[in-house]
């Protein structure tokens, strides 16, 4: 069976968590988050007749009291950088955060802006946006309150990550 | 000495060396060809050598050729199983037989452990510190059991911390090791990353993981980590093992490793590399070699008393209902269900004719407790022979000159009866349920003679009467039939006796009687064929009262044809009698006659 690493990557409250509840099976408890910065989930999804089995590193948010966990990006197939589209702020931070892991890594990349199910916030202006979109393989709109567009995203990110062998 | 001889040893090898370089120099290849050419001469030769120098040197042909063997066989058992089925088939039968023995001992030695560590007090002892110490019992067994056991081997990709192969000691899957491998990493990073870096520069690296009960031993390399999950506590026997398995597999696979993209099916193999570390030793108090399954076999017996018990009792049931079944053979008893639940719980549901033997007193006539029976007894009437004689019995007492004698189911009677009882009698016995078909009153004297009344007036009642009797008496037809039968025969036998007695009245008042004897049909067909039907009816009647003893001269037989009344014209199918009488003193009879 093929396994994928990916690491869900974001400032804190972004939604990180939420997004992958919404979508895999998990044995560990949302502490270890807390107590050692990443918890890992798995996920079985299907690309072209193949199935793939996602490591979801559900890496702890990072904000001015936590450093960039930069030791839990080590093999992983991709990465997705989770931000609050109602929160400006969130997405420098992830921006930050993608500088960071680029230094790194030069695997796929998606962007996730979620909370897609409230309103609209005028922080984030359409240029910007687009601006930004350049650095990252795929950008989904997602909410983890709805579950919308969350399928889509792991089965896009599992797509890149074969794409990428 | 020997230093020396080694140290000119390498000397004059390094100057071999550089006379080749020097006399080969860029026709090396010469050589090379040379070898290439004759590789398949030469390495046969060397082959089961080399195969066997290396086999004893690290063992490291087995694990190569294990894989392969395996595949082979699987091709071989898919593709061609007719042959192996052949090759294999003498050895079935003992490897069948050995299977079960080996199931059969396994058995009871698991059995035996159960019941000891389930209800001996040091199983009590285990379970009630298995809940204080808040682990499975099974767990608690095994470490209480074994020094050590070593339950899970993993090997994670280092760099990815994604599961490539894991083995189990009871062959089920561990479903989440991809979960736990990937944790497992991410706290070893966690560790590596928090705490102080080595002297070496290299960054600090987990190596076990400790509980009371429950040690996780980790071995780094390049490109995996092996991990193994043990229960008790491990020696470095065990350690030494994973780090064996470990190098082999970084040997045998360093190519994969190269090229791993996720995908550990490259790594299938390395499950017997892996099972070589799955240790396990046993606690020598707990390894008493010669011990005997005592409490299995402890069970067992008492498993077969309890059997034997069961079935000696289940006998004793079956055999008292057995006996209780008997009854069934009285006459008069009919049982419709027996329950012997056991022996103080018996339901008896039967049917009794009032004249059979009671039941309280047939149990008691068995040497059987009547006490301990729940009775459901119902009334019946019986017509079984026994009965019907026992009915006979109660009956003949009050004709003290009336004996019986039965032929199979039919009653005969003889004796003398006075003509006035005779008929009570056959009464009650028709009552008491014997048919007149069964009754043979031929033997049977009517006394009349002795008793005969003397006085005129009352005779001539008495005559009267039996007139009127014998007028009474009919005789039913089947259609079509002039046949008398023998149910007729009994009418008969009782009119010709009254007839008999009749005659001897007449006698006595001066009468002269003559006997009518009328057939009749029904009007179903031809009248002049009814006609002569009728006629026949009253003759064969005639004929069966003659052999009764009358004389034809005192008959008159005729045949009146069919009766066209419509009440009756369907059924007239019969014989009917009546009395003609003549006066011979017409005077004095007249006179009596008319006065009545």
């Amino acid at each position: 069976m093929i396994q994928k690493k990916i690491c869900l990557l974001g400032a804190s409250s972004v939604g990180k968590t939420s997004l992958v509840k919404q979508f895999v099976e998990g044995i560990f408890n949302e502490k270890y988050l807390t107590s050692i910065g990443v918890k890992v989930d798995k996920k079985l999804v299907s690309v072209d007749n193949q199935e793939v089995q996602l490591m979801l590193w559900d890496v702890e948010g990072y904000d001015r009291y936590n450093v960039f966990q930069e030791k839990y990006l080590r093999g992983a197939a991709a990465y997705i950088i989770v931000v609050d589209q109602s929160r400006k702020t969130s997405l420098l931070e992830g921006l930050d955060i993608h500088t960071l892991v680029r230094k790194i890594t030069n695997v796929p990349s998606i962007l996730a802006i979620n909370k897609s199910d409230l309103q609209a916030n005028n922080l984030l202006e359409d240029d910007e946006i687009n601006q930004f979109l350049k650095l990252f393989n795929r950008q989904f709109n997602t909410s983890a309150k709805t579950g919308n567009n969350v399928e889509e995203l792991f089965q896009a990110i599992a797509e890149l990550t074969i794409e990428g062998d | 000495m020997g230093k020396n001889t080694s140290v000119s040893q390498t000397e004059s090898q390094q100057e071999l060396e550089q006379l080749r370089a020097i006399i080969l120099g860029k026709d090396h290849h010469l050589i090379t060809d040379i070898v290439n050419d004759q590789a398949r001469e030469l390495v046969s030769k060397v082959l089961a050598e080399a195969l066997h120098d290396r086999q004893s040197k690290d063992g490291a042909i087995n694990k190569v050729l294990l894989p392969i063997v395996e595949k082979s066989v699987e091709n071989s058992v898919t593709h061609h199983s007719d042959r192996l089925i052949s090759s294999l088939y003498p050895l079935m039968g003992s490897l069948v037989r050995k299977s079960v023995g080996a199931f059969l001992t396994d058995f009871i030695e698991k059995t035996n452990q159960l019941i000891e560590h389930s209800f001996t007090i040091k199983g009590l002892k285990w379970r009630v510190k298995a809940w204080q110490a808040g682990v499975s019992f099974t767990h608690y067994v095994v470490s209480q059991t074994y020094n050590y056991r070593v339950e899970h081997v993993l090997l994670i990709h280092q760099e990815t911390g994604l599961l490539l192969k894991s083995v189990n000691l009871d062959q089920q899957s561990q479903n989440d090791a991809d979960l736990i491998s990937s944790m497992l990493t991410a706290i070893n990073d966690f560790v590596g990353d928090s705490f102080q870096v080595n002297k070496d520069g290299l960054k600090e690296q987990l190596q076990t993981v400790s509980t009371d009960n429950f040690n996780l031993l980790i071995k780094p390399g390049p490109s995996a980590i092996i991990v193994a999950a043990v229960i008790g506590n491990p020696p470095q026997e065990v350690s030494e093992q994973l780090q064996i398995t470990l190098e082999d597999i970084h040997r045998m696979y360093n190519e994969e490793f190269e090229q791993f993209n996720g995908d550990n099916a490259p790594f299938e193999n390395t499950e017997n590399q892996l099972r070589d570390s799955l240790l396990t030793e046993e606690k020598v108090s707990e390894l008493s070699l010669n011990k005997k399954p005592w409490f299995a076999w402890f069970l067992i017996l008492i498993t077969m008393i309890f059997l034997g018990f069961q079935i000696h009792h289940w006998i004793q049931l079956e055999q008292l209902s057995n006996r209780i079944m008997v009854i069934d053979q009285q006459p008069g008893i009919v049982v419709q269900r027996i329950e012997v639940n056991d022996e103080k719980d018996i339901t008896l549901d039967l049917m009794r004719d009032p004249d059979a033997i009671s039941i309280e007193q047939w149990f008691n006539s068995h040497q059987l407790s009547f006490d301990d029976i729940s009775l459901k007894e119902r009334r019946y009437f019986s017509l079984s022979p026994e009965i019907l004689d026992l009915r006979v019995d109660k009956i003949l007492p009050h004709y003290p000159n009336v004996e019986k004698h039965w032929q199979g189911e039919q009653l005969f009677l003889s004796g003398n009866i006075d003509i006035n009882k005779f008929e009570k009698l056959t009464t009650e016995l028709a009552d008491s349920g014997i048919s007149t078909s069964q009754l043979d009153t031929q033997g049977l004297r009517l006394n009349n003679n002795d008793k005969l009344v003397q006085n005129t007036t009352i005779n001539q009642q008495v005559f009267k009467a039996l007139v009127g009797k014998i007028s009474t008496i009919q005789l039913d037809f089947d259609i079509g039939s002039n046949q008398v039968t023998t149910a007729m025969v009994v009418d008969l036998q009782r009119l010709a006796n009254q007839f008999l007695y009749l005659r001897k009245l007449a006698k006595q008042l001066n009468i002269n009687v003559a006997l009518l004897i009328l057939g009749s049909s029904d009007n179903t067909g031809n009248r002049n064929t009814n006609s002569k039907l009728s006629k026949a009816r009253a003759e064969s009647t005639a004929n069966a009262l003659t052999q009764l003893g009358i004389n034809k001269e005192q008959m008159f037989v005729t045949g009146l044809g069919q009766i066209d009344i419509k009440d009756v014209k369907y059924t007239s199918r019969k014989v009917m009698f009546n009395i003609m009488y003549v006066d011979n003193v017409p005077k004095s009879f007249n006179q009596s006659r008319d006065g009545t």
